[in-house]
């Protein structure tokens, strides 16, 4: 039987440890807290827990119907033309039991292509368009991204059902629209005009290296050109949707004609006004055919309860498409029915809520005082609104999907923070979506604490409490820490600190800036925040850090493709100076083309596919007349570089500066040599596991234990120790500082993003061995701050001191995760150690810090027995997913993280 | 219309809750779309059902519809039920 590395590591006494703080105890340890949900919802997730992904092409259909109609009209008004007619035509359902209703399709997980967008990669694989698709380096990233083939999941075909883009099924009876559909877009996609121009590039084949490499593995342009960003519902939740289709008649009237002294622009305000009004139309018409369905099955019914429930229902949305929502259920339908809208018009991952218990505070205030309704009446409806959110799919490629997203959908809900002149920003309502998080445990929205020193203790121990259900949420995000970093970003657009205080965070951990507003209901007059900056899912996404230095170390050369990326430096990498000086050159080559292709395909897409509704939403669209392309959205500057795999880079550097240039043990083709044999290893595709412990040694491997014994006995991040947080701190001073060198479409510096979302598994999957002692095809380190799995020996509060070795504030986010043992936070004495655990990280400068309250055991025994784990749930870098849609990186990464005994 | 063709998913009383299931109104309980429809069953509006939809020579999976000036393509399996020009069969 082939050793596995955990004996060979035993054997030599090599001190690398998955438990910290003590050892865990032998039977399965349960998570603390754990709480049902109401009933209602409880039904609704269990239908959930049993619906397959779906797709479907009603929207497309008719989008494009209408879209080929208008040929030679002016693209915004044929856009949102098109777009009115794909709302009004979508079909109506209403699932039984339901209290909040509409979905993205007619399924209850329904979705549906965008073709306009990218047409090519769902087709089938033997199709001649995806053929063609593969050769362009996006389709690369699809090949090595695997999803869970548990839950919802459609990864194979069966039956009457198609399994498309690795994930989603179609009715085979659609198949054939949805070939025409994608033909009809060829050539007119933004993924087809972008290949056209951006091969006007005069590196166009090395960018194009670089895709097929998988150094990079996310094109944000033409497959998720939104996302990772708050939305803002204030202007519906004011004025309803008759209120602004009056406003924008206004305007039209007032602009048409005039440029406003905007010699460029000026005159496209009266296309945007005219676009909002056919927009605004046609998601009150879509509302419209829900209300007459409810009516329909009102009438059909013939249980008088249910029969009640279709006509409140009807009356609701009657009610919410033309006006200002009257009572609490009214404004959280409403606010669902924008989230939803807005998520039809493009495809997008990442639109946070923002900060709903803000936002939502005035209708519940005075519904609690009139006695209109309950907290327990709430609480419900916070559950509903779990799960119709959990039921959100994103369409997308394999690669975007799977390997980035692993098949969520970001929808961060914040909590916390300050209001416009620094008070806590807490509210009653807040404890109440922190309760409902506790008893409906499902992946959406994901909360957040956007943690301030002022926030009240009962609030935190209330979000602690949520922490001990193991859900993965709330994470912790440090609110100075963000404000700082928005001030920095966003003073050039003129924020102040009272504006800053508006932020949250969209998508997993991303900063993003907000605006306050004045909202009245029913005479009184409230202030809440909401989302005014352009998303910031877009740039130069996901940069294999490690697979970068690989590049270095082999002169330019990906050994996995046998392609030649970089142009050869032929340096001898004579010092540790000049090793980092190559690294960093090949770097920026990489940011350099990738931002210039990136801003052609936003370029494109802004031309051609510019948000409408999304935009209208946001200020200042509708006071200046211009869609985000145009500049209308407040802050605009949120294009950014985004890195994965940090640590096993500074790992390896700090492997190699200590092995062959300081202690010069071995030379640097020594080093090589290891790593293309991979230190005497299988590779993880042979043993099909990700996770270093479980690798096995080839036969006659043994010659390469000394050399990797070192390697992996080299100093690692996360253990206090100034020889390695030296090379991170090198390493972030520069990054951050780079990353504003390149400048968007929008004219404005990109910065730094350090988050790893679920890409640490397909980009670890193409990188061979590191000099730090990882072996081929594994999982990097997850997030950006979190230590390998069990290098981290020194306990917590040696992450702390490593991970904010550098000024966090420069950087959008980093991101730190630890999985904590259910036992080690036993009871309130168990709870004000991981409060106060959290509070240091906060103190010494750490943005984000979450927890993974689980007993590895659990997360073993469910990768042998998914059946039996159908609701687990665990937190991967950023969101909650899961455990059975995760795909066997990730799983293998989770596994094989530090456990901590004791915090 | 031949009773062994439908699928309970060309039914007015089915909501489809995904691809291979849904949920009949009628006597509450899941179905699968792929199993035979009970003697409940009403007409779906779809394409296929419209006096205005040609089907294509040769298959009946595509085809036009006739009610536009455009005469647009479309598919028989579309659902209908908020086309302003669906008129029964």
């Amino acid at each position: 039987m082939p050793k596995k590395i955990a004996d060979i590591l035993k054997e030599k006494g090599i001190p690398i440890n998955f438990q910290y703080g003590g050892t865990a105890p032998e039977e399965l340890v349960e998570r603390e807290v754990k709480k049902e949900p109401d009933p209602r919802p409880k039904k609704l997730l269990n239908l959930y827990f049993d619906t397959l992904s779906s797709a479907t092409v009603e929207f497309p259909y008719w989008y494009t119907r209408k879209w080929k109609e208008l040929e030679g009209d002016i693209p915004v008004i044929r856009r949102a033309t098109a777009m009115k007619y794909a709302f009004s035509h979508l079909t109506p359902t209403i699932f039984p039991g339901e209290k909040l209703v509409m979905g993205k399709a007619r399924y209850y997980r329904g979705s549906f292509p965008m073709p306009w967008e990218s047409e090519g990669y769902f087709l089938a694989k033997e199709d001649e368009l995806y053929q063609a698709a593969l050769k362009k380096g996006s389709a690369s990233a699809d090949e090595v991204s695997k999803f869970g083939s548990g839950g919802g999941n459609v990864t194979k075909s069966f039956g009457s059902v198609v399994s498309i883009a690795g994930k989603f099924g179609i009715r085979e009876e659609e198949v054939p629209a949805l070939i025409r559909l994608s033909r009809e877009w060829v050539g007119k996609s933004v993924d087809d005009l972008r290949s056209k121009y951006e091969q006007m590039m005069p590196d166009y084949d090395f960018k194009e290296k670089i895709m097929r490499s998988v150094i990079c593995m996310f094109e944000s342009g033409f497959t998720l050109p939104l996302g990772r960003e708050v939305i803002n519902y204030y202007y519906p939740l004011q004025y309803g949707f008759d209120g602004l289709i009056e406003m924008a008649k206004e305007r039209k009237a007032e602009v048409a004609g005039n440029a406003g002294g905007d010699g460029v622009i000026g005159m496209d305000r009266l296309y945007f006004y005219e676009a909002v009004i056919l927009v605004l139309e046609g998601i009150q018409t879509w509302i419209l055919n829900y209300a007459k369905e409810a009516r329909r099955l009102a009438a059909e019914e013939t249980d008088p309860t249910q029969k009640a429930e279709y006509e409140e229902i009807a009356e609701c949305l009657e009610w919410i498409a033309h006006k200002q929502p009257r009572t609490f259920r009214e404004a959280l339908q409403l606010i669902y029915t924008i989230h939803i809208a807005v998520l039809n018009e493009d495809a997008i991952s990442g639109m946070s809520p923002g900060r709903v218990g803000q936002i939502l505070w005035p209708w519940f205030e005075q519904d609690i005082e009139a006695g209109r309704t309950t907290e327990e009446e709430v609480i419900e409806l916070l559950e509903l609104h779990r799960v119709k959110m959990t039921c959100i799919d994103c369409f997308a490629s394999a690669g975007v999907v799977g390997g980035v997203l692993s098949g969520n959908t970001f929808n961060n809900l914040c909590l916390g923070g300050l209001t416009r002149d620094g008070r806590p920003a807490t509210n009653r309502l807040e404890f109440l979506i922190l309760e409902a998080g506790i008893r409906c445990a499902c992946p959406q929205p994901t909360l957040s604490v956007l943690y301030d020193e002022k926030l009240p203790e009962d609030f935190l121990l209330k979000a602690i409490e949520c922490v001990k259900t193991g859900t993965g949420y709330p994470a912790w995000m440090n609110n100075r820490n963000a404000i700082e970093f928005l001030l920095w970003q966003y003073g050039r657009e003129g924020m102040t600190l009272e504006e800053a205080r508006a932020f949250s965070i969209g998508g997993c951990l991303e900063t993003s800036p907000g605006a306050w507003h004045e909202l009245t209901l029913n005479g009184k007059t409230y202030e809440i925040p909401g989302g005014a900056g352009q998303p910031t899912s877009v740039g130069v996404h996901f940069l294999a850090n490690p697979k970068i230095l690989e590049c270095v170390l082999f002169n330019g050369r990906d050994n996995r493709t046998g392609e030649q990326v970089y142009p050869a430096h032929n340096r001898k990498l004579e010092t540790y100076e000049e090793l980092w000086e190559v690294y960093k050159q090949y770097y920026e080559m990489t940011v350099d083309v990738l931002c210039r292709a990136n801003n052609i395909q936003h370029d494109i897409w802004r031309k051609n596919n510019m948000s409408i509704f999304h935009s209208l939403l946001k200020p200042d669209c509708l006071t200046k007349g211009h869609h985000i392309g145009n500049l209308g959205i407040r802050y605009n500057g949120t294009f950014n570089v985004e890195s994965c795999g940090t640590v096993n880079l500074i790992n390896s550097l700090a492997a190699l500066k200590k092995l062959v240039y300081d202690e010069k043990k071995y030379t640097l083709d020594q080093i090589r040599e290891a790593i293309l044999a991979n230190f005497g290893f299988k590779t993880a595709e042979e043993v099909g596991n990700y996770s270093l412990v479980t690798q096995e040694k080839k036969e006659g491997g043994e010659v390469w234990d000394d050399i990797h014994t070192d390697c992996l006995l080299a100093p690692k991040h996360g253990n206090a120790d100034p020889y390695v947080d030296a090379i991170l701190k090198e390493y972030e001073d520069w990054f951050c500082d780079m990353c504003t060198k390149y400048e968007s479409l929008y004219a404005k510096p990109l910065y730094a993003c350090q988050i790893s979302v679920s890409t640490h598994g397909p980009q670890g999957a193409v990188t061979l061995a590191t000099p730090d002692g990882r072996l081929a095809g594994t999982t990097y380190a997850d997030a950006s701050m979190s230590p390998y799995p069990g290098t981290d020996r020194n306990g917590p509060y040696a992450i702390f001191t490593s991970a904010t070795c550098w000024d966090q504030t420069k950087s959008q986010n980093s991101q730190l995760n630890i999985k904590v043992h259910p036992s080690a936070i036993k009871g309130m004495e168990g709870a004000r150690k991981l409060l106060e655990m959290t509070r240091a990280y906060m103190r010494a400068g750490g943005f984000h810090i979450q927890y993974n309250v689980v007993d590895s055991k659990v997360l073993r025994d469910a990768q042998e027995h998914p059946e039996n784990y159908r609701e687990l749930m665990v937190r991967v870098a950023g969101f909650t997913q899961y455990w059975v849609e995760l795909g066997k990186h990730i799983q293998d990464e989770v596994i094989a993280r530090t456990e901590y005994e004791a915090v | 219309m031949n009773g062994k063709e439908l699928k309970h998913h060309d039914c007015r009383n089915f909501i489809p809750v995904d691809v291979a299931k849904g949920i009949c109104n009628v006597h509450k309980q899941m179905v699968l779309i792929d199993t035979p429809v009970c003697e409940k069953f009403r007409t779906l509006p779809k394409c296929k059902n419209c006096a205005h939809f040609t089907a294509d020579p040769g298959q009946d999976t595509m085809g036009t519809c006739e009610a536009e000036k455009t005469k647009p393509w479309t598919f028989a399996d579309l659902i209908t039920v908020t086309c302003e020009n669906y008129s029964a069969k």
